[in-house]
């Protein structure tokens, strides 16, 4: 049995993959233990705010390669540990059992040689699946530089594998991690995305239903935000990635080609928030941003879309296309769908809206409700009334000598 | 208004929107319910029939609606059996499903308490903790808001094969029991575990992952609150000193 020492260490390493989901896969439990939820599970919550999802843990943290970036790089001064892949199954099975995880994350740093590691990596998801007979999700993270059969062998057992892109350009890798290429990173992407295919069209089992992701490290290299989301993008219709996730720069690590200071959580989530938009609202890189752009922080980049595309609006809620409904601050797609189901039935007003939940702070800008119009006619004010941090550098606690102009937001509760 | 007051049971609800379909001014509840002054209590007394002809009709012009009423009864409203009447007869009324409009408070105010049921549910499936038992039986005891012992049982059966297991109520004193063939729903009290050999270890272990995971240069308390409410950490095992 694996001890407390060893989980920690390995652990400690595997913690900065941000992927946790557990969704895309609907495996059945073929006589064994567990099963897939299509729609994923989160079992716990960390204190930094991310699930838990998946038992996230390295085969072995004692790596060859010298990634600027990486807590588990050669030259790092950290306890080296590895797990063997009983060790992985037996712990797995005993956490799945009592409910803890919906699965196994597993991923290593390249030990010996990439070959090396990525066959004990399959072996371990190997024996998991035949000998423990574990149905349930399985994510494993993709060795650059090893032998494509290795890598085809561990998709027949995984439900999702990744290969980290690391860093938005091919200068900032070769920089950072000078001993991992883009070739070798999109190449076995590719190769699965065929294998994938190929799969798929003889019916021989699905393989890897739940696709590939990647991720990439955010500020830690200079690129802005219009670099990476064109790249998103790229990877979504090209490679036919299910998932982009977004690592904004936190430095565990001092090294002189590193910056200092951390990425900051709002950089974060507004690539989030325009990923969103790409994969699920229909919008493209190209209308959101150009390439040497960056979000805005001050507002969400809907927002942000609609106030420079204000000849667009106002739309009527009641006529309104549904590509366009996507598109209003505001409205998103379960909005959408409830407001499309609902003006079947009736003409929609504005206490309606309220009723289905339409965020009204934001939309009532940019429809008309049957005609009317809720929101500011001065596109400043709009402006002013969506700027998210305002809201709070304008709070005040009112006191007898407040001024009278404050005193009247209290009662309407604008800002 | 005039309270139909009926036993909680589905018979007795589906009785007493028979008795209160033409009622403008009915108002349905579980029998210990406090009534104003104003107020009138209809008596409803169970009835086979009468109940059948309501699901007969309600299977008639929806078929998704019987488990969507189940659910809004089994939520944590107060006013659940009202809820639920409402919508059903607004469904009678209409001859057909009605669960697109979204502007009819009717509608909402059932599809809210569907969303709060099956939201908690799927919340559930993942926050639910098991223990093993000496036996080899798994224990997991919860306390959810809803009534949803029974939504969550055919999610763990279809996972846990042949594993007998046990998921108990303790806010309502019942139990679902599994024992690899056959199911049960049991009253259950307070009940005295003897715990298997590995069980601290795994649970020390399942610690210390928790805390190797978290980053602490991020530390976003109210997300994780948000995600996780606190009156879930009770059989949180990460959450136990």
């Amino acid at each position: 049995m694996i001890d407390a020492d060893r989980l920690k260490i390995l652990t400690n390493g595997a913690k900065y993959d941000v992927s946790c989901s557990s969704s895309g896969s609907g495996r059945r439990n073929a006589g064994g233990l567990g099963n897939a939820a299509p729609a994923g599970i989160c079992h716990s919550f960390t204190p930094d705010g991310r699930c838990i999802s998946l038992l996230k843990i390295l085969l072995s943290n004692d790596c060859i390669y010298h990634c600027r970036y990486c807590v588990n790089r050669a030259d790092s001064d950290i306890p080296r540990a590895s797990a063997t892949a009983e060790e992985i199954c037996e712990l797995t099975i005993a956490f799945y059992k009592r409910n803890y995880i919906e699965g196994l994350f597993l991923s290593s740093a390249v030990h010996v040689s990439p070959d090396r590691t990525m066959e004990e990596m399959v072996r371990a998801v190997k024996l998991l699946r035949t000998v423990y007979r574990f149905h349930g999700y399985i994510h494993l993270k993709g060795i650059p530089h090893a032998d494509p059969a290795l890598v085809r062998e561990g998709a027949k057992y995984a439900d999702r594998m990744s290969y980290n892109i690391e860093l938005p350009s091919e200068k900032s890798l070769k920089l950072l991690a000078p001993q991992k290429t883009k070739q070798s990173l999109l190449l076995p992407m590719r190769e699965l995305t065929a294998f994938r295919r190929e799969g798929a069209e003889r019916k021989k089992g699905h393989i890897l239903p739940a696709g590939q992701t990647t991720q990439l490290i955010v500020g830690a290299s200079p690129e802005p935000d219009g670099k990476i989301l064109h790249l998103a993008q790229s990877l979504y219709d090209r490679v036919g990635l299910k998932r982009v996730y977004y690592s904004g720069y936190v430095p565990v690590v001092h090294d002189g080609l590193l910056p200092e200071k951390p990425a900051g959580a709002l950089r974060e989530h507004r690539l989030y928030q325009a990923d969103w938009l790409l994969r699920f609202y229909g919008f493209t890189a190209d209308e959101l941003l150009s390439e040497s752009e960056n979000l805005a922080a001050e507002y969400d980049p809907k927002c942000a879309w609609a106030l420079k595309n204000m000849h667009l609006f106002p739309v009527e809620i009641n006529r309104c296309p549904a590509e366009l409904l996507l598109r209003v601050p505001g409205i998103g797609m379960r909005g959408a769908k409830r407001i499309l189901e609902a003006r079947r039935y009736a003409v929609l007003r504005y206490e309606d809206l309220l009723r289905m939940r339409i965020v009204m702070k934001r939309a009532k800008h940019f429809i008309t409700c049957d005609g009317k119009f809720f929101g500011a006619e001065k596109p400043a004010r709009i402006r002013r009334s969506l700027v998210l941090q305002g809201a709070a550098e304008n709070a005040e606690q009112l006191s007898l000598f407040s001024s009278p102009e404050t005193a009247l937001t209290s009662l309407t509760g604008e800002l | 208004m005039h309270f139909y007051l009926f036993d909680g049971t589905a018979q007795g609800f589906y009785t007493a929107a028979f008795l209160a379909y033409a009622d403008e001014q009915a108002f349905l509840a579980c029998e210990n319910t406090q009534i104003g002054l104003n107020d009138m209590t209809m008596p409803v007394t169970n009835d086979k029939d009468k109940a059948e002809r309501v699901l007969k009709k309600l299977r008639e012009y929806d078929r998704a609606a019987e488990a969507e009423i189940d659910a809004v009864l089994r939520s944590h409203f107060s006013d659940r059996a009202q809820r639920a009447f409402l919508y059903l007869r607004l469904l009678v009324r209409r001859r057909g499903p009605v669960r697109r409009m979204h502007a009819e408070p009717a509608v909402e105010g059932a599809l809210d308490a569907v969303r709060k049921v099956r939201g908690e549910t799927h919340n559930m499936t993942g926050f639910l903790r098991f223990t093993e038992t000496a036996g080899g039986v798994m224990y997991a005891p919860c306390s959810p808001d809803n009534d949803i012992i029974e939504y969550l049982f055919p999610h763990f059966k279809a996972r846990f094969g042949a594993q007998p297991f046990v998921i108990h109520d303790l806010r309502r004193e019942k139990a679902c029991l599994y024992n690899g063939k056959d199911a049960a729903l049991l009253p259950l009290g307070k009940t005295e575990l003897v715990l298997s050999d590995d069980e601290e270890t795994f649970k020390n272990l399942w610690r210390d992952y928790y805390a190797a995971v978290n980053i602490p240069e991020r530390r976003r308390l109210r997300q994780m609150r948000g995600y996780m409410p606190v009156r879930y950490w009770k059989f949180l095992p990460e959450k136990q000193p």
